[in-house]
């Protein structure tokens, strides 16, 4: 780590405007997994076209983010890119998998 | 789709869409409730004290490497010293005044109200008004052992285990809703997101464990094995050249 900081210029870091960043990623991707829920399930995607869906939608949502913020000055708003993918990927399946239940229920059940 | 089983499209109507509009609205309600029914919490200066001095602590853990190796054995010093350092003082038993608030008991009741009773109540009545229906069907493939937790209240053995049952669907519903519950409520009322961002940022100091030892114990002993590393070593030539270049 201290081999690091000496490359690059140690960046201190605001930690109510990093939570102020987080909360508003974590609104844009509940609305996306609402959204890519009803929409997989408008389309009547099963099982692992699903999950394929999702992961594309997870990626797609985080590389939206990171070109709002800049592809190379990402890092003045966010710690780390990696866990803005990661934790996108598994903090919102449950809305997913609702929305995706309830509107496949809704089109393709009955 | 794969039609293996037909189901009536007035269970659609008259089922499937009442549960997910019910346990919406419930939780609505309930996040009105709980607002109409918090009160204001006071806080004892004392324990005000204790957090604040505990953030400070932190503070310093975490920018020790700002400042000057003296200044930050100083500072360490005033917080652990042993006989009358900050966090080395003696406190009283807190959890005897807790038993003997009255507010504390109020409090819990309205945690109760709000929370559990809702969940048993409309919980009860999905089951009871609802029972029995299969609803809908999960769109990938599930082993049997989803089958207890999926299928309540149907005890059918050659069905698939991906088919829902009406009470498992309010549970998928209460479950799967809180994120779009945060979505909704704090998207609607501006006043009330900006209390909750209030609320985090004083949050650390505010909720408190209830017995201050415990944690200026911890921060004691993360204070004093932290290893002070000066960051600004060599900032005077750093200085300088930067001076130099904009000159240039």
């Amino acid at each position: 780590m201290s081999n690091k900081s000496k490359q690059v210029p140690t960046v201190a870091y605001s930690e109510s405007a990093i939570r102020n960043n987080l909360s508003i990623t974590e609104y844009c991707r509940t609305s996306m997994a609402a959204l890519s829920g009803c929409t997989a399930g408008l389309l009547g995607l099963t099982s692992l076209h699903g999950a394929l869906f999702y992961i594309m939608a997870v990626t797609t949502l985080w590389l939206m983010i990171l070109y709002k913020a800049g592809f190379a000055t990402w890092n003045k708003y966010f710690i780390s890119r990696k866990s803005l993918l990661t934790s996108g990927i598994f903090g919102q399946l449950f809305t997913y998998i609702l929305c995706w239940t309830f509107s496949y229920g809704m089109v393709h059940v009955y | 789709m794969s039609a293996d089983l037909i189901v009536d499209t007035q269970i659609r109507v008259w089922v499937f869409l009442p549960i997910v509009v019910i346990t919406f609205l419930v939780g609505i309600i309930r996040h009105y409730v709980s607002i109409l029914l918090s009160s204001q919490k006071k806080v004892e200066t004392q324990q005000f004290q204790d957090s604040q001095l505990i953030l400070r602590s932190r503070l310093l853990r975490e920018n020790a490497k700002y400042i000057p190796k003296a200044a930050f054995l100083s500072r360490r010093q005033v917080f652990n010293r042993e006989e009358d350092g900050y966090l080395t003082q003696q406190r009283p038993a807190v959890t005897s005044s807790m038993m003997t608030d009255p507010s504390m008991m109020t409090d819990m009741v309205k945690g109760n109200l709000t929370n559990v009773l809702p969940m048993i109540v409309v919980g009860g009545w999905i089951n009871w008004m609802f029972s029995g229906f299969i609803t809908t069907k999960v769109p990938f493939p599930l082993t049997l052992r989803f089958k207890s937790m999926l299928q309540r209240g149907i005890e059918l053995n050659h069905l698939d285990a991906s088919w829902v049952s009406s009470a498992s669907w309010y549970f998928l519903n209460v479950f799967g809703l809180r994120s779009i519950y945060a979505l909704v409520l704090g998207e609607n009322n501006a006043a009330d997101q900006s209390r909750q961002m209030q609320d985090q940022m004083s949050g650390a100091a505010m909720a408190m464990p209830p017995d201050p030892k415990v944690a200026f114990k911890a921060e004691w002993e993360a204070l004093e094995i932290v290893d002070h590393q000066w960051a600004l070593a060599d900032i005077e030539s750093k200085l300088i050249g930067e001076e130099k270049v904009k000159t240039e």
